[in-house]
């Protein structure tokens, strides 16, 4: 019963940690703006923390620049299981106009598994939302599956 | 009289003093024997004083011994005498059990040293002058122990010449020390003067009828209580204990400030309530209060500023003194009693604290608190001891510095409900606020010498063997012992010790012979006896914490089995991964130039006028600290002289 | 046998672990839901602590390779324990408290650093250099709030004793400063005391630890601070000793000085002292929240060691002369 009362919280609850990789920080405050009034992120159970090792949700925006890449991979690595991966906008997905640059090692799918990616230059907060919103579900499959 | 026990406490002092020479003589041949004999030699002390326990703590006897059988004659004692009453057998059993510690101690963490035969023989001088000095019934012979005491334990700190500091430290000592020993020397000619006698029991007798017409009694008061204040280094005295305790050996540490502060805290309790019994004259309570309480919080602030593992300790140890002094000073039944616990905790979890710093510094090779970090993984058992010690100092509930710092509360408190008094009041808040202070500089020690991040050339340091755990382990123990049963503490030791200065008339008595005490009217004593009720009672709730502890710690760490698994394969098989390193932003370890090197940031900028001045004030210079020294003479004998 | 079955009741249900659990997460949940409200946002469920504890739990927790496992993982636990042991020793319910004696103020005092002492010890013991940060200004902000405490604590002591014609020896007992407002009406009305407890409130934030004052876990400057490192089951703990400290101290501040109330009633009086708990909470915690911007770490100790303490320290005077 515990167990199953956990496995509920935990789409109930998620908290997410925000990686720049790069970005120009367009998406940034977007996320940011997710958590204030108007979106007010918060009503179902979001919170930004400090350091992944408390994140269940990883949000990563920019384009993997060379510099961020290893810093990337070692905070990934730190987050608890179980954990997913979002990307924001469309500089991790494909680079978008950075794309073909020197100083690029992208997309973050050649890092790391994505789980849900929110495409836009920058989405719209209600887009961002609605993608964490599924995160949750999947964080929640993730747990079910963790624990078999 | 039982007449064999009689001569018990002379076998104490003599089986040290002999052990010391013959000690000398044995261990230039064999270390062993040397060794042998210093075991045996504290040994035997330490059985003669526990066998005094039963007549002198239980039955309430008072044991006196003369000296080649020179008993007083028609009513004037020029004989020596030695006289154990409770308050004498108290401090004997706190110096008898430091000293088997130290020794014991001393066997495996002196061994990278030479000169050993000179070590042992001054280590055990020391220990005999100290046990002359609480059992003696001479005023003469006081101050004899006192200089044995005070050049020994100059020679023992300078005793490892070789580090930075150890004769400059060993010379201020010396220098700013002879001023206490030349105090106590004046007042013991002025005393004599004026009462034509050396015997404790006859000064105490013959004091009532001269004192107040007398000036003489009162400078001679003075230059008595900074005399022994020195020895305990109160408040202006304190810097000498910081740069004696920083590079003397860490057993010697423990004897300096488990053993020679308490000389002075005995020296000032037999002198205010016995020989003077003016402790509750308002002037004099004033003074000792003022001076205990001002060395409390002045040194646990100097603590902040420390860099130096055992010169950290050692401010705290001259703030755990303060306390002593504090509530030395009120002339309750109570505040004596919190005193007198206060008194033997410290030794007990002082030493404890001195000793784990001897075993990073045996281990390591280093007291620098910038420069080591965490040793928990090399020395997990010595981490174990040092939180019982930090634990205890700071008062947390289930150990003994919690016991009697709630009876220093309580005594503080009701000194100002009782006479209605905010100066008590503001002592009672100086308390409370030191205790916390106190258990921040100690959070301090704990971040940097035992967690935090293990450098890289400690990477191979491992724990200190069996032979110097055990003496942390008796320590530790008694640490727990005397928090967990403050009521046996207090119906076996305080109650007694407290009595034998309610009644000065036995005191009197058993030394000059019955009845002297009644043809002179000397008065009972100025404090009653300590009321058994104001105990602390852990019992009840501390099976509570276990209990919740035990029950939360089952549910929540354990888990499923499961889990634990897991962590623990991920933890064997991703050993080299990012996974377990420290978070910093993403960046490798060792790029990581965050961290807590002035912990007490906050504090100290909002107080940086007042460290400025203190930062001027410890100038390190030995011509600074004498004169502090004589200004304190100074103002006690102005107080003195105005007043009493 | 009997005796034992009370304990354990009292322990694992009434004053103790599921009545604090439950205050615990009923007011931190409110605080949320208040701030989101003062904000203009919905906030999240009343229960939403509560998800978030079940979910730590739920994680996997990673012990790095510099903490030390041990005191690492049973830090928070010992923490836990004392506060819920403090929580027996308040008197909330008709002046009856689990336990009491004469020192219970003292008890409370200490054990109330005893688990600020665990947060930092377990921080220490993560290894983690941003915890090493965050546990020097917990330390800092424990010294400040505890000269006001301290001095309230003294004043409330002073205030029940000075009239007690028994005198001295039963100093701290909260049981006689229930007792002696039952007799003279609850210590908030007495105008001499106001100042001890306005400090009080102004005590209760930064001893939770609460925003305005949470400088040792300042998220966006040294990433949660003393909880770096924590994941899992250990942070779930730090959470929950989070969220029944809030309760603590509320039940702590109406035994001080709300105490003395009964209706004769238990049902209504827990009720009554639920909508006081919650109303503390809107007060100490929900409003600063809302209103103030974080204080750097000196700043909270000037705060403290000035204002605060002064406004305790009239009271102590105040009540020292009698009045």
């Amino acid at each position: 019963m515990f167990e199953k009362m956990i496995d509920k919280s935990m789409a109930k609850s998620p908290w997410i940690f925000h990686i720049n990789a790069g970005s120009c920080n367009g998406c940034d405050i977007e996320l940011v703006s997710v958590l204030t009034p108007r979106y007010d992120a918060e009503r179902l159970g979001f919170r930004l923390t400090g350091t992944p090792r408390q994140a269940d949700i990883v949000v990563v925006s920019g384009p993997v620049t060379l510099q961020s890449r290893d810093r990337l991979i070692r905070t990934l690595e730190q987050v608890p299981q179980p954990r997913v991966v979002v990307s924001l906008g469309s500089c991790p997905r494909s680079g978008n106009v950075f794309k073909g640059s020197y100083a690029i090692d992208g997309p973050l799918e050649k890092w790391t598994h994505v789980d849900v990616s929110v495409a836009g230059c920058t989405p719209k907060p209600e887009a961002i939302v609605a993608a964490l919103a599924q995160a949750t579900q999947i964080l929640e499959q993730k747990r079910k599956e963790m624990r078999k | 009289m039982n007449t064999f026990m009689q001569n018990f406490p002379i076998l104490a002092i003599m089986s040290l003093f002999l052990g010391a020479f013959i000690t000398s003589l044995v261990a230039r041949h064999s270390q062993k024997a040397g060794n042998f004999i210093s075991a045996l030699s504290v040994t035997l002390a330490l059985g003669f004083i526990l066998a005094l326990f039963k007549p002198v703590m239980l039955d309430g006897q008072i044991i006196t011994y003369w000296l080649g059988g020179w008993e007083p004659v028609a009513g004037w004692a020029i004989g020596i005498c030695l006289e154990v009453d409770a308050l004498s057998l108290f401090f004997g059993l706190i110096v008898t059990v430091a000293v088997f510690v130290s020794c014991l101690y001393s066997f495996t963490y002196m061994n990278h040293d030479d000169a050993l035969p000179n070590y042992y023989t001054l280590f055990l001088m020391l220990s005999g002058s100290v046990l002359g000095l609480v059992l003696s019934g001479d005023l003469f012979n006081v101050f004899v122990m006192i200089e044995i005491m005070t050049f020994t334990a100059v020679a023992l700190t300078a005793f490892r010449t070789s580090y930075e500091g150890a004769l400059e430290g060993a010379f201020k000592y010396l220098a700013v020390g002879s001023l206490g020993s030349t105090g106590v020397l004046v007042g013991i000619a002025l005393l004599y003067s004026q009462l034509h006698t050396l015997n404790l029991a006859q000064i105490a007798a013959l004091m009532p009828v001269t004192q107040g017409s007398s000036v003489v009694l009162a400078i001679a008061f003075g230059f008595l209580f900074i005399g022994f204040g020195t020895k305990a280094f109160l408040f202006p005295f304190h810097p000498l204990a910081a740069d004696a305790h920083a590079v003397a050996p860490a057993s010697i540490s423990l004897m300096i400030s488990g053993v020679l502060t308490k000389c002075g805290v005995y020296g000032i309790i037999r002198l205010t309530y016995i020989l003077f019994q003016n402790a509750n004259r308002p002037v004099v309570s004033y003074l000792v209060t003022g001076f205990g309480a001002v060395s409390m919080f002045v040194c646990v602030t100097m603590a902040f500023n420390q860099h130096n593992f055992k010169r950290l300790l050692a401010f705290h140890s001259i703030s755990q003194v303060g306390y002593v002094i504090t509530v030395v000073g009120l002339s309750s039944a109570l505040g004596l009693g919190a005193g007198l616990y206060h008194a033997m905790n410290h030794t007990i979890f002082k030493g404890l604290l001195f000793l784990t710093a001897g075993a990073v510094q045996h281990q390591t090779g280093s007291l620098d608190l910038d420069r080591l970090g965490g040793l928990s993984k090399r020395m997990p058992k010595t981490t174990a001891l040092f939180l019982i010690g930090a634990a205890s100092i700071s008062g947390l509930p289930p150990f003994n510095g919690f016991a009697s710092k709630w009876m220093i509360y309580q005594a503080t408190f009701n000194a100002g409900l009782l006479h209605h008094n905010l100066f008590y009041l503001a002592v009672c808040v100086c308390a409370l606020l030191t205790s916390v202070l106190t258990l921040a500089s100690f959070i301090k020690v704990t971040q940097s010498v035992f967690f935090g991040q293990l450098p890289k050339e400690y990477e191979q340091v491992e724990e200190v063997p069996l032979a110097m755990r055990l003496p942390m382990w008796i320590l530790a123990v008694l640490c727990v012992v005397t928090g967990l049963f403050p009521s046996l503490v207090q119906t076996y030791l305080l109650t007694p010790a407290v009595s034998a200065i309610a009644n000065i008339p036995a005191y009197v008595d058993a030394a000059m012979g019955a009845g002297y005490a009644a043809d002179r009217s000397v008065p009972g004593g100025v404090i009653a006896s300590l009321p058994v009720t104001n105990t602390w009672t852990p019992t009840a709730w501390l099976a509570l914490l276990f209990s919740v502890t035990c029950a939360v710690a089952i549910v929540a760490i354990l888990g499923s089995p499961k889990d634990r698994q897991h962590e623990y394969i991920s933890q064997m098989g991703e050993e080299e991964s990012a996974k377990y390193d420290s978070f910093f932003s993403g960046e490798q370890a060792v790029y990581s130039q965050v961290g807590g090197s002035d912990l007490f940031w906050g504090f100290k900028h909002n107080w940086r006028k007042y460290f400025a001045v203190m930062h001027n004030w410890h100038s390190g210079i030995v011509n600074d600290y004498t004169l502090y020294g004589v200004a304190a003479i100074a103002f006690v004998l102005l107080v003195c002289v105005t007043t009493l | 046998m009997n005796i034992l079955l009370y304990n354990l009741f009292y322990l694992l249900v009434f004053p103790g672990l599921l009545f604090c659990i439950l205050m615990g997460v009923l007011l931190s949940g409110l605080d949320r839901i208040l701030v989101a409200r003062m904000q203009r946002r919905v906030g999240p469920p009343l229960l939403q602590n509560w998800y978030d504890f079940l979910k730590c739990m739920g994680k996997e927790t990673i012990i790095p390779r510099h903490a030390r496992r041990t005191v690492y993982l049973f830090a928070p636990v010992v923490g836990f324990g004392a506060l819920i042991t403090i929580s027996l020793f308040l008197p909330v319910l008709n002046g009856k408290a689990a336990f009491s004696g004469n020192s219970d103020l003292v008890v409370i005092l200490y054990l109330l650093t005893l688990v600020s002492v665990c947060g930092m010890v377990g921080a220490s013991a993560s290894g983690s250099p941003f915890a090493g940060v965050g546990l020097s200004r917990e330390m800092v902000a424990m010294i400040s709030y505890e000269l006001p405490f301290v001095l309230v604590m003294l004043s409330v002591s002073l205030k029940t004793v000075a009239l007690n014609p028994m005198g001295a020896p039963l100093t701290f007992s909260l049981t006689e400063i229930w007792n002696y407002q039952a007799a003279h009406g609850p210590l908030i009305c007495h105008w001499s005391l106001i100042p001890a407890a306005l400090a009080m409130l102004f005590v209760i934030p930064c001893e939770v630890g609460m925003h305005p004052f949470d400088v040792a876990e300042a998220e966006t400057e040294i990433c949660e601070g003393m909880l770096a490192e924590y994941s899992g089951k250990p942070l779930a703990v730090y959470k929950l000793t989070h969220m029944v400290k809030m309760y603590v101290m509320c039940a702590l501040f109406y035994v001080l000085f709300l105490g003395g109330l009964s209706t004769g009633m238990a049902a209504v009086d827990v009720v009554i002292f639920v909508l006081v708990c919650a109303l503390l909470t809107f007060l100490t915690m929900s409003l600063p929240h809302a209103v103030c911007a974080r204080f750097k770490v000196e700043q909270v100790f000037q705060f403290y060691w000035t204002w605060v303490a002064a406004l305790a320290l009239v009271s102590l005077v105040l009540v020292f002369f009698g009045l």
